[in-house]
Formats: C-alpha cells, structure tokens, sequence
C-alpha cells in the first residue's frame, strides 16, 4: 500500500482520465440529443396549426389522456411489452446457451441463420408477414388443410390475432438480434465452469441457472432496458404490418406521435407531450431493471 | 480470412481514433468538418439549380418512375423546344418523404432543402397549404388558364380562391371486371353498366353462385371505397365552414349500409393488405374491383389476362339524393414552393406544359397518365382502342367520366376524418350500431380539429 | 438419454433456423419470379432473374446507393465504436458516483422517440450549414446511449489484474485501453460492429430529411423507391431487397466467430 496522501492523487488522476474519456460521447449525445430534446419540452407547452403556435401551458399533457386514440395505443403498446419482451428474452437466452455448446455441430450456420430476421430489410419483412398470414396465404393454407380452421381466417383483421401477429413478428425479428448480445457476453465467461459443474454432475438446466445467468446479469440488464425502451417506441411492425387496425386495435404510441407530426394536421406541441410521456414511462421502467440488476459486486 | 478482416477494420479502428485524441477530447469534431467541406461542395451545384442565378434549370420532386417521373421527363422535352437551356433535375421521392421533408422544412423555417417544383396528393393539399402558406407560391395569376381543367379536380389545389397546383393525373373512378368470369354467369360488362349497388349485389350473388368467386376484394381498414361512395353522390365529411359532417350526413349512413350489405352477402371481400388486394384480382381470386383509373397500370401487369378485362362507370347509391355513377379516387396536383428562386421560369413551365400542351399530354398516355386538361381530351390519341381492354377505347371513356365527378370538400382535417371513419366501419361490420359509431367518429374528428 | 437431448437440441434448431430463414428463402425465389407470380404466393424459383434484374438496373442506380451505403455505414461504424467504447470504458472502470449517474442521465436520450427531435435537430443543422452533407447524415448517430452501456456493461468483466499489470508496467491509461481493453473485448467489439453495421445500414428517416440530392441516395431509399408508384414490380422489389439485405447477413457471418468462439490468443 502507497501512502494515502500519494493514492488520493492517483485516484484523483484517474477519476479525471475517466471523465476525458467519457467526454467526446457524452458531449456529443448532449449536442445531438438533449439540446433537441430540450426544445420539444419548450413546444410541448405550446399549440397551433403548423407554423403559428402559441403558448398552452400544460394542455398538451392533460389533452393526451383525453384523447381515446392515445389511450388505446398506450394500452396495445403495453400488451406488447407484457408478453413479447419477457418471451424474447428467454428465448434468445435459451438459444445462444445451446449454440455456446463446444460439442455442437454447424454452430456458425445456425448462428448466421437465427440472425438472418433482423438483417432482413423492414420492406421485405413487412410483405413477407403480410403475405404468409394473408386470406390465401401459406398459415392459413396449413391450418385448413390440417382440419384446424373450417375456412381462412383473416389474422390482420381481427383485433387479438392481429396484435399477437405483431407479437410473433417482433419475436421472430429480434431474438436472433438479442441472442447476439448473450453469445458476446457468454464469451467472457470460462467456458471451463461449465465443465467442472458437469463433473459435479450439474445438469444443463442447473449450470443454466446457477452460471449462466448470474454471470450474464450485466448483459441482461443491458438488453432488457433496450427491448422496454425499443418496444415503448415501437413504429415499425405498426406501421407496416397492420396499419394500426382494425379499428386502432393494434397501434403504438409512437405510430399515433408520427400521425399526429406527419400524417394530420401537424400539431407538434402535442406530438412532442406524448414522446415525453414515453420518456416519463422508459425511465420508470429502466430506473427499475437498474435497481434490481445495476449491482457491482 | 475472417480473423484477418477483424484485424484490418480494428487497426483502422485505431489510427481514426488516434488522430482524434491527437487533437484533444473533440475528435470527432474536428476531424469532420473537412469530409463535410468535400461533400458540400460535391453536392451544391447539382442540388440547388434554380438558385444558381440565370440558369435554367428546375428542381421537381416526384416518385414513380413509369408514371410521373416520365411525364416530368416529356415535359422536359416540350418545354425545351422553345427554351433549349432549360434542364430539370427531377428527384426520385417517395409521396411519404415528401410530406415529411416539406413538414420538417417548413417546420423549422428552412426551406432551403425544398425542391422549386413538388407533386403533392389532392387530399393532403389543404392540409399542407393551411399549415404552412408561406411554403407554397400562389399560383392563381401565373399564366395558367384554371378554366381549362375539370372544375372539380382544380378544386383540390384551391385556398382561400387562391390556386395553389396545377393538376396533374386523373383519379376518376371505374369499375373493371373480368369479362370471362361474368360470362359464366350469363353476365355482360352492360349489365355493371349505369346500375345501382342494389342490382350490383345482385349480380354479384349470381356470379358467386356460378363461379364460388366475389365481385370485388378490398383492403380491410381503408376506406376508400366508402369515400368514393360518398363523392359519387357529392357528399363529404366536412361541411363548406369546415365543421364535421358525419353524424347528420345521411348518404355517409347510407354508403354505410351499403358496404355491409356487400361484405354481408359476399360479394365483396376484405384482405389485409394492398399486396393482397392487388394478388386478389391479378390472380383471378376476384372478378374485378372498383378504383381510381390508375389501378388499369396494376391490372395490366397480369399479361395473361389481355382481352378478358372491360371497363364501365360505378354503381350509384340507392335513397340518396344527387346519386351519381361518377367518383374520384386519388390523384396529384404540382406544386412550386418557396424555394423557387425563378418563379417566372416555374410558371412558363407549367403552363406551357401540363397546362397547355396537348402534345405532352399525348406523349405520356402510353404510360397511363390520363389528363384532367380539357383540350388534351379531344386529341386522336385518347380514341384508339386498347385491346388488354377488349379493343374498348377506355382512354376517352374515362376523360368523360371525370367530367361528370361530383366535387367534394376535402378539408384540412382530411386524414383524420378518413381513418375515423375507416375505424367506424370496421367496428360496423363486426357488429356494432351505426349511429353509434358515427357519433364516435365525428367525436374524434372534434377532438383532433380542437387543439 | 444423452443421444435423445442431443437430437432435441438439434431438432429444435434446425426448426428455428427454418423458420428464420424461410424468408430470406421467400426472397430468393420472389426475385427469380414475375411480379404477378410473387403476389399470387408463388414459393419456386422462376427463370426471371434476369429480367428483374435489368429492370431494376434500368430504373434505379444501384450501383451508386451500394456505394453511399457502404460509405456511410463504414465511416459512422468506425468513429462510433471508438468514441462509444472509449465512453463506456471510462464509464466503468473509473466508476463513481458522479459518473453513474452521468450514465443514468444519457440513457435518457434514447427515450424520447426521434419523430419529436428531429425538427429541433434539423434547426440546428440548418443553423451550422449541415443540411445535405456526410456530417448531418452521421453526426447524430455516432455517440448512441446504447452502444455506451453496452461496452461500460462488458467493461465490468474486464480482468482488474491485467490493469494492475499494466499500470505497474508504467502504461499510460488511453494505452491500456488501446493494447489491452481493446484486444481482450474482441467478442464485444465483433458483436457491437455488426449491431452498429446494421443499424447505419438500414438507417432512413433521418438521412432522408437531410439528404435532398439523388446523388446520396442509399440503398433503403432505392428499396422505399421501388414501393411508391401506382404499380410494385414485386419481383424486382425483392431483388433490391435481396440486394439490401445481403450486406449485413454477409458481416454477420464474418464477424460471428469473433464474438462467439471465445477469447484465443488474446493478450495475457
């Protein structure tokens, strides 16, 4: 141990090195980011047609909740998050535990295809769903013949089937993407615990739960907070799946904030409120998952 | 290989890096000005012609390529007979980019990205002139003679009695039908001929007893067929003072009803996408579908059908007042914006071509674009047969529709009246009670005009 | 019973590797087809590549969007992993209190959906002169909030020994993070590079407000080309898309032994 006097210099040094370090992204996300971000809570609080606005004071973030729209699509954004991001999560964890396996077999083939969805172009990807769950199309033509259905039935047009569509979509373009994250992660780990807790005759359930995820903890809170963060802000499968319908059965919160900038008469005090009520909600919901998994040991 | 290319993009990786540390904490900073120097200068004289002074060069933004694009090309070519310095540069971009690019420049007071030309959709041209008149040039007094286009299409591009387009394509409604399968249920293409939606069902069931196959496919959640009900008889969902016309409007009801009575009896059938509804007829699901006249261009495409398709007028509502057998559906008016700096170059190019050249007009009907330029109606060119349509001369048929449209109001609050009332036919057609429905329609519609 | 899990296993990735790549499949076989094939749910390959392909040629340059993607794409993949990593490198492992919460706060950034920020954003630009060059089209994305806490979270595995080492060998810090960091963190560099390659590549709300010329035209924006006319040439769509594609899947096979074979012969 050097003297104290010696050591409060040193950490001091390094306390700056890390602030030199960390300046050039944070300096840049403050430009890029929350200098915009400051002047759309300035228009939250204001309103108007297109170029003239006025003041409004908190209009916009009491309108919002009035707004039948609105609360449906924060209602079917929710249903999202509920069910597809604990379901990805465990599904991409699941799989990149398997595809870490030494002993198996064709590994850089089957990583490279389960990433496939996501490389896939949004254009694509959106006729491509359209097309298998289609009046005429294959899911349809496979459960008719397999006696499952009597006739076609139209998934995108009725309320549950079309949100768990978009569920199916968003699970099958993004666990390959997460599953990426946890087979970096896997690698930082001794792939020779695994085999000791073998020889300790731990199953592959057992070293799942008892390494696996203990030691992914930091990768996992890393993907939660993106899927929350991602799914709150979905627009894509919205947009382009569904359409928002029937009937706004199946909108998100951000699909309604572009209509309302880009679609309708744009009014962007009000498009600017509800982004910052999603802000307001991935925030609670991050702050939370990093309570529970932000811990240095 | 692999380990190698890794190693390559890290070192790289490494040496930018290296150079921004060199100059202090900013690296990225000021590393970038340069590139950003590079690509200013590549780009400015292609971008901006109009600005760079006497040049005669205009910018024009429009988005298909065998359409629009072509006619900008063509009158390109016109106008250079005349001015043989003359130049467009026309920028390939989508309809939805160019809402977005005019928003967010008008938005934020720059409109220096705009082009000096820009094609905009009919309906969201109150829309856009309302939220943003200082982006769009008043085009009432440039040398376009108005009275020469059909009153209810220029009507579109109209603010204030100030004009704002100049028209462009043609959305005048037709039904087509697949002329062989009508046959097996001893129909003709007379029979879909000056009808009502009630003699259409009719026929319809008679079709899907004898074939199993429905009249028409429409896309769930759009409703387009119910806005081209609804202008047949000339109805709308604003009234003149711009207040909501939807719980009172009595045709909307009854287009309302008419629509669940098709879907009801299966004479039309919903799909999901317009992928679909295009598969639909293409592949012979259907036996035709009811659309602006632009969706000829997508019924064309199945080669194989040539001689089997017949087109007609639409069928006219039942009960209703002013019931007509003529619609509009879709269609774009050419704007000039802000941006222009030669305004008198813009204006001779519109209206020594798209108002007034009937020879532009015959050059671009091989490709569809039918004009909404009266003169353009009486050339030879609009008289000749097209034999994908039985020989009929479907170019002139069409011309005489869109004379006889009804004009309607589209209103600033177009879009959002358009899915408040798509959202009430589903809710409809699943069951629901019209009135009910309608109230709700017109409450959203309130909602989103009361900010 | 070791023999019947090993065959689950594998059944249960081959089905998951078909359903994955059942589209691209889809893909293949819509471009070799004509459009009224692809829309009427044809899944065979067809014999008319060619002709998709000429027409695509002819209407579009693909040639020059390749090139702009790859341009951009790789500049912002390069400047965005150093300034990113560096960031979260400083983030954790000279972590205190002040900075955590600096991290806490930049997640904040990613919060707020881009529709709200991009017309204060594009003021800005407009102001510094940006609109239509290399730097408006990748400034705001070089620093991401995400790319950050992805590297400060792996940061938190990197061995405090070697450090110690380092230090006691008289290396300076912005050295360790270069000979050591660096090198050690090859799987999270290979993973955060792909990611980063993907998003830059697919980008397109952005770069299409604040690029105006048809020369910057990237690949995205040829695909959303091909889907605005009254009529979709669907097969030649899904060339395009085929082509657009093809990039990233390509990355991501090169790169995936890098961050899943585990670290051999990194530095001790």
């Amino acid at each position: 141990m050097s003297k104290p006097s010696k050591k409060m210099t040193l950490n001091k040094k390094h306390n700056l090195t890390g602030w030199v370090f960390l300046a050039p992204g944070a300096l840049l996300i403050f430009f890029m980011s929350f200098v915009p971000m400051g002047k759309a809570l300035l228009l939250s609080f204001k309103t108007g047609v297109g170029a003239a606005m006025k003041s409004c004071g908190i209009m916009n973030y009491t309108r919002m909740f009035q707004d039948a729209v609105f609360v449906q699509s924060i209602k079917n954004t929710f249903f999202y998050l509920i069910i597809q991001v604990p379901l990805m999560l465990i599904f991409a964890l699941i799989l990149a535990s398997i595809l870490n396996n030494r002993q198996l077999r064709f590994k850089g083939l089957f990583r490279t295809m389960i990433f496939l969805p996501c490389a896939t172009s949004l254009v694509a990807y959106a006729v491509i769903f359209r097309s298998l769950f289609a009046n005429n199309g294959i899911i349809n033509l496979l459960l008719v013949n397999l006696g499952i259905l009597d006739q076609p039935y139209s998934f995108l047009t009725n309320t549950w089937s079309a949100r768990i569509v978009i569920i199916i979509a968003l699970l099958w373009r993004w666990t390959g993407y997460n599953m990426v994250f946890y087979l970096a992660g896997l690698q930082n780990i001794e792939y020779s615990v695994y085999e000791a807790a073998k020889i300790d005759g731990a199953s592959a359930v057992q070293s799942f739960f008892k390494i696996t995820v203990p030691l992914l903890k930091p990768t996992i809170l890393l993907t939660a907070i993106m899927s929350t963060n991602g799914t709150l802000q979905l627009f894509d499968e919205s947009v382009n799946l569904t359409d928002g319908g029937p009937a706004n059965a199946s909108i998100t919160m951000s699909h309604y904030i572009y209509n309302m900038s880009f679609k309708y008469v744009p009014n962007f005090g009000y498009a600017a409120a509800m982004s910052f009520l999603i802000l307001v909600l991935v925030a609670i919901l991050a702050f939370l998952q990093m309570k529970v998994g932000d811990k240095r040991d | 290989m692999k380990r190698k290319i890794l190693a390559a993009l890290l070192a790289s990786t490494m040496v930018l890096s290296l150079v921004g540390c060199g100059s202090g904490s900013d690296g990225a900073d000021s590393a970038a000005p340069a590139q950003d120097a590079a690509a200013t200068e590549e780009a400015a004289p292609a971008e901006d012609g109009a600005a760079a002074g006497g040049e005669e060069t205009l910018t024009v933004w429009c988005w298909d390529p065998a359409f629009n694009m072509n006619a900008m090309y063509e009158a390109e070519k016109v106008y250079q007979k005349d001015h043989p310095d003359f130049k467009l540069n026309v920028v390939e971009t989508p309809w939805e980019d160019v809402q977005t690019k005019v928003t967010t420049a008008a938005a934020s007071g720059d409109l220096s990205t705009l082009p000096d030309i820009l094609l905009m959709q009919d309906n969201a041209f109150q829309k856009n002139v309302i939220s943003y008149p200082d982006a769009f040039v008043d085009l009432t007094n440039s040398g376009v003679d108005y009275s020469q286009f059909a009153a209810g299409k220029a009507a579109y591009s109209v603010v204030d009695g100030k004009n704002y387009g100049v028209p462009f394509d043609n959305g005048a409604v037709i039904g087509c039908y697949r002329t062989d399968i009508l046959e097996q249920a001893g129909l003709t293409v007379d029979d879909f001929t000056d009808i009502t939606w009630d003699q259409y069902i009719e026929n319809g069931k008679k079709v899907l007893e004898a074939t199993g196959k429905p009249l028409i496919s429409m896309q769930a959640g759009e409703c387009d067929l119910i806005m081209m009900m609804l202008q047949s008889a000339g109805s709308s969902l604003f009234n003149e003072d711009g207040t909501a016309n939807i719980v009172n409007n009595d045709t909307l009801k009854a287009v309302m009803e008419t629509y669940k009575a098709l879907k009801d009896a299966g004479v039309l059938v919903e799909v999901n996408s317009w992928d679909e509804y295009v598969g639909s007829f293409v592949s012979g699901d259907v036996a035709g579908t009811i659309n602006g006249c632009w969706i000829m261009a997508s019924i064309q495409t199945a080669e194989d059908q040539s001689g089997k398709w017949a087109i007609t007028n639409m069928p006219s509502l039942v009960g209703v007042s002013n019931a007509t057998n003529y619609s509009n559906n879709g269609g774009s008016s050419w704007a000039v914006t802000a941006n222009c700096q030669n305004t008198e170059l813009a204006f001779d190019f519109l209206a020594s071509t798209f108002a007034g050249s009937a020879e532009l007009y015959d050059n671009i009907l091989p490709s569809g674009a039918l004009a909404t330029w009266a003169p353009a109606g009486d050339s030879d060119a609009y008289g000749v047969g097209n034999d994908f349509f039985g020989g009929d001369a479907v170019s002139a048929k069409i011309v005489e529709y869109s004379t006889k449209v009804p004009s309607n109001i589209t209103g600033v609050y177009y879009y959002e009246a358009r899915d408040a009332v798509a959202t009430a036919i589903t809710n409809y057609i699943n069951g629901s009670d019209v009135e009910t429905e309608l109230k709700t329609a017109e409450d959203t519609v309130n909602f989103n005009m009361g900010q | 019973m070791i023999k019947v899990r090993k065959f689950g296993m594998y059944l249960f990735l081959i089905i998951v590797s078909f359903i994955s790549v059942f589209p691209l499949y889809w893909m293949i076989c819509a471009s070799t087809n004509k459009s009224a094939e692809v829309i009427s749910g044809r899944l065979v390959p067809g014999t008319y590549f060619m002709e998709n392909l000429k027409a695509l040629l002819a209407s579009q340059n693909v040639g020059r969007a390749l090139g702009n993607s790859f341009k951009y794409a790789i500049i912002l993949t390069l400047l965005s992993l150093v300034i990113s990593s560096l960031a979260g490198y400083g983030f954790e492992i000279y972590h205190d209190k002040a900075k955590d919460m600096v991290m806490n706060i930049i997640l904040l950034a990613m919060m707020v959906p881009f529709v709200a920020t991009m017309i204060p954003l594009f003021q800005m630009f407009s102001k510094a002169g940006w609109l239509n060059s290399t730097m408006g089209f990748i400034l705001p994305t070089i620093s991401t909030p995400f790319l950050i806490m992805m590297f400060r979270q792996s940061a938190r595995s990197f061995p405090h020994d070697i450090m110690e080492a380092a230090r006691i060998d008289g290396l300076s810090e912005i050295r360790i993070f270069f000979q050591m960091f660096i090198p050690t963190m090859r799987s999270t560099y290979a993973a955060a590079m792909t990611i980063t390659f993907m998003n830059a590549w697919n980008s397109y709300l952005w770069p299409k407000v604040i690029m105006t010329d048809s020369n910057s035209q990237t690949m995205p924006m040829v695909v959303a080309n091909l889907t605005q006319g009254y009529v979709t040439d669907y097969g030649m769509l899904m060339l395009a898309v085929l082509i657009c594609t093809l990039p990233t899947a390509i990355v991501f096979f090169c790169l995936q032994n890098a961050f899943a074979e585990g670290i051999t012969g990194a530095v001790k």
